[in-house]
């Protein structure tokens, strides 16, 4: 049915399997991965079922909650709103590769755990992407700072404060390391 | 939730994209940043056969002065408005109005200041999930006959409730479109229709591609203020843009927008002409051009956001006089020897 000024699908594509599936090289985490995927997938849905990273959280689907948010080229975006094809030639990270190389765990991850910001922890992962990027671009932030960086994540516990501190705490340090 | 099947289109350059719409007219939409797009795709509100995705034209993506303009290329991501010093140095009020669009973490980055512009009417009996929406008879936006926000209504009263377009309306922007037949630049008040089942201008093969603005001169001021709920992924309940020129102490030209409130953002002539002439001090000027535009905007709202209807016709007038209010100590921070107000 014809709606807004798209007047629809014509009738030759009706149906998904009339839908070319187009090869993409995606980098995930400093990974190249070769896929081949439908055009109306998203990169939410190609990073959790054909690359099987499973870290990053579908939550609304709409944009609204921000637990799918992962970095492209070192920004936040919500993956859930992003076609994988929108994405190809650039550098995805995800809460899997927030780890460093020997194994240890993010600053903001293990500040996140000392600080007992983690309740039912399904907004973690994009709480996570969504400081690190923050951080990275506002190495000196206030406490009115972090609560905009991170406003674009929703934690249905409502537990923000601990979150907030836990941020805090890295942005502290970071800052004494020099 | 699922997309809807779709072909993918990766045009390379302006007219490669300009060719596609017009092989695929009304059968395409153009995918910018995606972050309304693919939302209103998930829910069955659009179900485009091709996407023309803008990628690859980065040649849209630029800030910079033209004489006495100020032009933005549509695809310029919001992040980077924030972050020009023209537009926090001649533009607070769109500063703002961007600063507020979503959430700084996200939506600033990939969306883009185009596709703010062309925003979506919105009403709370439309955007919906196609679900919800299948329990009854579809409404005017919907292709059908009824509209659940107005009994009896003939036409689709949702609301444009974009920041970005409510503050380019008050700054008096032009939106340049393009298509394989050529181009045409429209005063942005003739961009928008004011009717809600197809609020915006464009022909299905144009594309939007630039925005100018007329860089203000000295004792101007501009001011845009939002009321939510939320202070951030939040839609406006109302909004208000204000654009004052003071001269030798008086209100010599004024534009008052409201957004939020009707099919477009509604430029209120009269309650900016009760501005005009009169002197900077006089609050009672400030007070009746208020009432007029909470009179005026009341007459497009109704009871179809995340509201009550009373409130937002009162908030419409206080959004309203903050708006003169600020723009008015910015036209006199500006016209002072060597100041200017961020």
């Amino acid at each position: 049915m014809p709606r807004e000024f798209c007047a629809g699908r014509p009738e030759r594509l009706k149906g998904s399997d009339r839908m070319k599936k187009i090869p993409l090289m995606l980098n995930v985490n400093g990974e190249e991965h070769d896929v081949s995927v439908s055009p109306n997938r998203t990169l939410l849905e190609v990073l959790r079922e054909d690359l099987q990273r499973t870290g990053t959280k579908e939550s609304c689907g709409e944009g609204v909650c921000g637990s799918c948010t992962v970095l492209l080229n070192g920004f936040p975006i919500r993956s859930c709103l992003t076609l994988a094809a929108e994405v190809q030639g650039g550098e995805i990270t995800t809460v899997e590769g927030l780890r460093e190389e020997e194994g240890r765990l993010d600053l903001l991850q293990q500040s996140f755990i000392d600080h007992g910001a983690v309740q039912c922890g399904f907004c973690i992962p994009g709480m996570l992407m969504s400081a690190r990027a923050f951080l990275n671009r506002n190495p000196n932030p206030s406490e009115d700072d972090i609560r905009k960086g991170i406003s674009g994540n929703v934690c249905r516990c409502t537990g923000y404060s601990k979150i907030v501190d836990a941020i805090m705490d890295v942005a502290k340090r970071s800052q004494s390391r020099g | 939730m699922r997309l809807p099947s779709v072909e993918y289109l990766e045009p390379r350059n302006v007219k490669e994209a300009l060719e596609m719409l017009a092989g695929h007219a009304g059968q395409a939409a153009v995918l910018a940043g995606g972050t309304d797009l693919i939302v209103r795709m998930k829910q069955r509100l659009v179900e485009p056969a091709f996407l023309v995705s803008l990628k690859h034209l980065n040649t849209l993506n630029y800030i910079r002065r033209e004489k006495s303009l100020i032009v933005i290329g549509a695809v310029t991501p919001l992040i980077s408005l924030l972050e020009s010093e023209l537009i926090k140095a001649h533009f607070p009020a769109l500063a703002k109005a961007v600063r507020l669009i979503g959430a700084p973490s996200i939506q600033h980055f990939r969306g883009t200041i185009g596709g703010n512009l062309c925003l979506q009417t919105r009403c709370l009996f439309y955007n919906q999930s196609a679900f919800w929406r299948s329990g009854r008879a579809p409404c005017h936006k919907d292709q059908g006959k009824i509209c659940y926000a107005e009994e009896n209504s003939d036409r689709c009263r949702s609301a444009n409730q974009s920041d970005g377009a409510c503050a380019l309306m008050g700054l008096g922007a032009r939106v340049v479109l393009n298509s394989t037949k050529g181009g045409r630049s429209l005063p942005i008040e003739e961009f928008f229709t004011g009717r809600g089942e197809r609020p915006l201008a464009a022909e299905p093969d144009e594309l939007v591609t630039e925005i100018r603005l007329p860089v203000p001169g000295e004792g101007e001021g501009n001011s845009f203020q939002k009321l939510t709920y939320r202070s951030a992924i939040d839609y406006a309940l109302v909004s208000a843009t204000a654009w004052l020129a003071v001269k030798k102490g008086k209100i010599s030209g004024a534009r008052l927008v409201i957004g939020g409130a009707g099919a477009s953002p509604l430029l209120l002539k009269e309650a900016s002409e009760k501005l005009v002439g009169k002197d900077v001090r006089d609050k009672h000027a400030v007070e009746e051009a208020a009432k007029q535009a909470r009179n005026h905007a009341s007459a497009f709202m109704v009871d179809n956001l995340g509201s009550t209807l009373e409130y937002r016709k009162k908030m419409s007038a206080v959004m309203a006089k903050r708006a003169v209010e600020e723009a008015l100590e910015r036209c006199l921070g500006n016209s002072a020897p060597g100041g200017r107000k961020g």
